[in-house]
């Protein structure tokens, strides 16, 4: 059997068929509420990324050991090591960001991209496979949240991780609607929309 | 082997164990420079007050109020305060000088936990607002409406108000502690 292309799509499926955001509809909460701009979107991908990847490995090495019954409470406890690693790091190294990101990154604890594929791929596939499934899962995740956070900056701030980009006379009157809450479940619905549009033209 | 009553127990604690072990590690690894952070930004924002201070110490074990010293004479105090705003609590900190007067004063932003309207609200951060409280007296703060000299953001009488009333709040119930 040719096992390349199948090894090959558990890494290219996180980023286009099971977009775990735009696809599968999961993990929107930090999607929604860590995207005020584009710099704050590639921290939370960042971090959850760490999580997800690192999780994954440690689920698959140690997964011929771990009893059925208490699977869950096991990948809680690895995941959790996980976040807390990275809230301390954060926290020491990057504290500007901690404080936008603020309760968001204990709260990647409770992701469903990272436990969902504990359970649904790491418990089930070896290490490597593993790895490429998170690492596609990570890429997707990052790409929307980048995506959003790009777009809301641009429009609400006219900004661009930072520095303006748009025309002084649109930066000094935003749109600041896309830059608070209700701006984020305005975005997902057009880009969900948009995927839709996309996936029906392609049946 | 792997769902025997016994190893189902054990694997627990030993993931426990070992995320415990794993996290001892990075906290002690990060817990000095997380601290000296948190020291810098207070020391950041008092500095902002009370620039002609050197050094401070805490006077209330809420840490709500510092005295700030110059050569290690006592020039002013620190007060801080978070009065309720329109979306959540308004952190001020503010430096009064031994007579009373306002040396100056800091509003938390946004990425400290700012809760007020983008745009509207979080107008009182601006410096040029922030300006009128120097130099007057704790019987002055107060919005104008109220009976002040305080004139509120355009739009955002709430958050304005949260700033004038949880500084003067602060002042009058700590007033004995202002003096040296």
């Amino acid at each position: 059997m040719n096992t390349e292309p199948s090894r090959l799509s558990y890494l290219t499926n996180g980023i286009l068929r099971e977009n775990p955001t735009l696809i599968l509809m999961i993990g929107l909460c930090p999607t929604l509420a860590t995207t005020m701009s584009a710099r704050d979107a590639l921290g939370m991908a960042a971090a959850a990324s760490f999580v997800l990847i690192c999780s994954n490995v440690v689920v698959s090495t140690v997964r011929r050991l771990v009893p059925d019954s208490v699977r869950i409470p096991i990948f809680i406890i690895i995941i959790s090591t996980f976040v807390t690693i990275v809230d301390y790091v954060m926290k020491a190294y990057q504290p500007a960001l901690y404080r936008v990101l603020g309760v968001f990154v204990p709260l990647i604890v409770v992701n469903c991209i990272i436990l969902g594929r504990a359970e649904a791929f790491a418990y089930r596939h070896g290490v490597f496979d593993s790895l490429l499934d998170g690492l596609g899962k990570a890429i997707g995740f990052g790409l929307v949240l980048f995506l959003m956070g790009s777009i809301r900056e641009l429009v609400g701030a006219g900004k661009f991780f930072g520095t303006r980009i748009m025309p002084a006379a649109y930066a000094s009157s935003p749109v600041q609607f896309m830059v608070s809450a209700p701006g984020a479940f305005f975005l997902i619905g057009v880009l969900k929309g948009l995927v839709n549009k996309l996936q029906s033209k392609n049946r | 082997m792997t769902n025997s009553r016994i190893w189902t127990v054990l694997s627990l604690f030993v993931t426990c164990l070992l995320s415990a072990f794993a996290l001892s590690v990075v906290y002690s690894q990060t817990r000095q420079r997380i601290y000296q952070l948190s020291i810098a930004g207070i020391r950041a924002a008092f500095a902002e007050v009370m620039p002609t201070a050197d050094s401070f110490a805490v006077l209330t074990p809420d840490s709500s109020v510092w005295a700030a010293f110059e050569g290690g004479r006592r020039c002013g105090t620190i007060v801080r305060a978070a009065e309720r705003g329109y979306g959540g609590p308004v952190p001020v900190t503010a430096g009064v000088d031994t007579t009373g007067t306002i040396t100056g004063i800091r509003i938390a932003g946004p990425v400290e936990g700012l809760k007020e309207t983008q745009g509207l609200g979080t107008k009182v951060l601006e410096p040029e607002w922030r300006a009128q409280f120097v130099g007057k007296s704790p019987a002055e703060i107060l919005l104008d409406r109220d009976g002040g000299t305080i004139s509120a953001v355009t739009g955002a009488t709430i958050s304005s108000r949260a700033v004038a009333n949880g500084l003067r709040d602060a002042l009058e119930r700590y007033a004995s502690l202002l003096r040296p």
